[in-house]
């Protein structure tokens, strides 16, 4: 497989995308996650209210994903 | 379907005499859901407890305190008892076991108390035992003092060098050196300094006489006569533990159904001569309840349908056909939907499984989670609400293994046929031929994946808008149609997604040629991105509605309208990441698998078929489906879904262990 320097740099540009979008995600969902556990200890009504917080910063990721594919398209 | 139950509030209304059997008859029809009598007045008081209820209460503390002395309360009887049954032998019942196990278990506990106290005292005589000191010299003198315990090192060098009038006593024990030290009574304070540095813990002496030799060998005799005293009384309670422990129980379930009943009165209203109950029946129920108060109390009660006031909100009953059932926890996870409210638990029935099974979409992974759906269902059939997730789960993967079959034509992430891109892939093809071929390639139509995700996204979000429109058309006018508003802002957005993917795609070109030829295909481009006028106008036409049906504030929250579609491409990325993965350990580990050597053969398919199992199979289904419960949650929930309804709770009881009267 040859590829030249462009879609070479496109296809670390994709990795990067969802590298940099996961590590992101992950930093945001560990504490909202941990907040999240501990209020739905407390109360198991928060369960719900807990998910919907936590799954947020998913959006993130899931941008990521899609600039990488796009990025993929590229080459 | 998408409504709950239909209520009629009701007032019953009767003569005092006849409260008994109206509450029993309530009790039969399981019908009416009480509400509270708080408002009292001087002619309206809260009701009393039937006579009955303390006599009943009363045996129902007995029998229960018998049933945790004889440790039934795991038990699962064998035999039903039916309630005549029950109410002819209770008082005698109750009679002969008090006579026979009060006693006994009592002795019991004391014997047991017993053991323990003598078993303190050997393993506390124990470590001093050969020093052969008896243990009364341990204690009453007037000016020494003894110090027992024990150190990590050994103090005697110190001990006697800083004071030189104690005797010391040491014996190695386990792991430790037991120590005796006899102490001037000043001199105590500096002794324990040094033995403290020294690691020691102290060891309390019972107050006891004798050598230490000899009580513990008597302390042994005695635990032993007493060990055999506690096995005659536990068999004498396991005889009458085996005779009795049905009836037990059966009585404790009749006589708890009994106190509900008598204690009813609590919940309702009554005056010198009357009795006034509020609640809310089912309307399919009302012709029902009516008859049986009618057969039954012989016109001592009437019951009669009132208009509802303003701020009662009834209670809610779902309704939902029987294979939507289980689906309905998924909703009320979250919260009882009002009683005006749309109940999505038939969306989730159809959506939850679709996208379950876009994602996971394979038919080796789709049948194990059917086993597993069926055998949860099986093993739990006594547990409904482990059921229903089994039934969940059992739909999951039945769509899954579908999608594995037609669509993606793979099975334990091996495809059926080698893709035309690179025919040397190990297939299915080479064991068994399966004349499939997929519709979509998972790991090379990308493009087309997430083409069909945000189809399902844009679908999906304008139904939970649209249930929005409906939950606010009585209410608000104004907000019903900010509903709409949206509606035109996501379609505007959707359009302009397929017009930038033209005709990439199978599912673009379809949307391109069908639904979006009915308007003309004018586009420009800006920053070298197609933007297409129609779709700009869409967007624009609901932007502008916006400020004036949700507030300006809504405007604020246009992008998320657009990170909500997008939100759905997780539907494909889920679907590749799993195929990847299961492609990456299926490529890793083949070669091993069909090599040459056939002990690493061995270990590589013992390797495969856990990576598999664990990581694919596993966490995938547990990622997939907690994707899937969260679009809805998250993206359709959040569009219509208020919640916050009361459970339908009847008066009604549960007979598990009995059989009622008639």
């Amino acid at each position: 497989m040859v590829l030249d320097t462009g879609a070479g740099l496109a296809l670390i540009g994709a990795g990067l995308a969802i590298g940099i979008a996961g590590l992101g995600t992950g930093i945001a969902q560990g504490q909202t996650g941990a907040a999240a556990v501990g209020a739905t200890a407390e109360d198991p009504k928060m369960f719900v209210r807990g998910i919907v917080f936590m799954v947020v910063p998913e959006t993130i990721i899931i941008l990521g994903f899609v600039v990488a594919f796009l990025l993929i398209g590229k080459t | 379907m998408l409504r709950p139950e239909e209520m009629t509030r009701v007032v019953i209304v009767g003569s005092i005499d006849g409260i008994d059997d109206t509450i029993e008859c309530l009790y039969e029809t399981g019908a009416l859901h009480l509400i509270d009598f708080t408002k009292q007045d001087e002619d309206f008081k809260l009701g009393r407890p039937l006579a009955r209820a303390s006599d009943a209460s009363q045996k129902l503390v007995k029998l229960r305190s018998m049933i945790r002395s004889l440790d039934l309360e795991d038990l699962e009887p064998d035999k039903k008892f039916s309630v005549p049954e029950i109410e002819a032998k209770l008082e005698q019942a109750i009679v002969t076991l008090d006579l026979n196990t009060s006693g006994k278990v009592e002795s019991r506990q004391r014997i047991q108390a017993l053991i323990r106290e003598r078993e303190g005292e050997v393993s506390a005589l124990l470590p001093i035992r050969s020093f052969g000191i008896p243990v009364e010299d341990y204690d009453g003198f007037e000016t020494i003092t003894s110090i027992v315990g024990v150190c990590k090192e050994d103090p005697e060098e110190e001990l006697s060098s800083k004071l030189p009038n104690l005797e010391l006593f040491k014996k190695v024990g386990k792991g430790n050196l037991v120590v005796v030290v006899f102490v001037l009574n000043e001199e105590k304070q500096a002794a324990m300094k040094v033995l403290s540095a020294h690691g020691f813990s102290e060891l309390k002496i019972p107050k006891l006489n004798g050598f230490p030799e000899d009580i513990i060998s008597r302390n042994l005799a005695e635990i032993k006569d007493l060990e055999a005293d506690l096995s005659r009384i536990d068999a004498d309670l396991a005889k009458i533990k085996k005779n009795f422990a049905d009836f037990i129980i059966a009585s404790e379930e009749n006589l708890s159904i009994e106190v509900l009943k008598a204690e009813t009165p609590l919940r309702m209203a009554e005056s010198e001569n009357s009795f006034v109950i509020d609640g809310w029946v089912p309307k399919s129920a009302v012709e029902q309840l009516e008859a049986a108060l009618e057969g039954r109390c012989c016109g001592a009660a009437f019951i009669e349908a009132i208009p509802p006031e303003k701020e009662e909100e009834p209670p809610v009953k779902l309704k939902n056909a029987r294979p939507v059932k289980p689906f309905e926890m998924l909703v009320s996870v979250v919260s009882t939907p009002k009683y005006d409210e749309i109940d999505p638990s038939i969306v989730m029935f159809i959506v939850f499984p679709l996208f379950f099974g876009f994602m996971l979409g394979d038919l080796g992974f789709g049948s194990g989670l059917i086993a597993a759906g069926v055998l949860t269902r099986w093993k739990f059939k006594d547990s409904p609400s482990i059921k229903q997730f089994g039934t969940i789960v059992l739909a999951g993967g039945l769509v899954a293994a579908v999608f594995g079959l037609f669509v993606y034509g793979e099975a334990f992430g091996v495809p059926f046929q080698p893709p035309p891109t690179s025919p040397d892939e190990a297939s299915w093809a080479s064991i068994v031929n399966i004349p499939l071929t997929p519709l979509i390639h998972k790991l090379s139509d990308i493009k087309e994946m997430l083409a069909i995700s945000i189809v399902a996204g844009w679908a999906h979000l304008t139904l939970g808008l649209l249930f929005g429109f409906v939950n606010n058309y009585h209410h608000s006018r104004k907000h019903a149609i900010g509903k709409l508003a949206w509606i035109l802002l996501l379609f505007g957005i959707f359009y302009e997604m397929m017009a930038v993917a033209k005709n990439a795609t199978n599912t673009s070109q379809f949307f391109n040629s069908t639904l979006f030829a009915v308007f003309p295909s004018i586009t420009t481009s800006i920053i070298g991105t197609t933007v297409s006028i129609p779709a700009v106008m869409f967007a624009i036409a609901g932007i502008v509605a916006l400020p004036f049906t949700e507030g300006p504030i809504a405007l604020s929250e246009i992008l998320s309208m657009f990170s909500n579609l997008v939100s759905y491409a997780r539907l494909a990325a889920l679907a590749v990441g799993k195929g990847a993965m299961a492609l990456a350990f299926n490529t890793m580990l083949f070669p091993v698998v069909f090599g040459p050597n056939i002990i690493l053969a061995i270990v590589g398919a013992i390797a495969l078929g856990f990576t598999l199992l664990f990581f694919v199979f596993f966490l995938g289904s547990l990622s997939v489906g907690i994707q899937a419960v969260r679009l809805n949650y998250v993206e359709f929930f959040l569009k219509f879904f208020e919640g916050g309804g009361t459970d339908f709770n009847p008066l009604r009881y549960l007979r598990e262990h009995t059989t009622a009267a008639r």
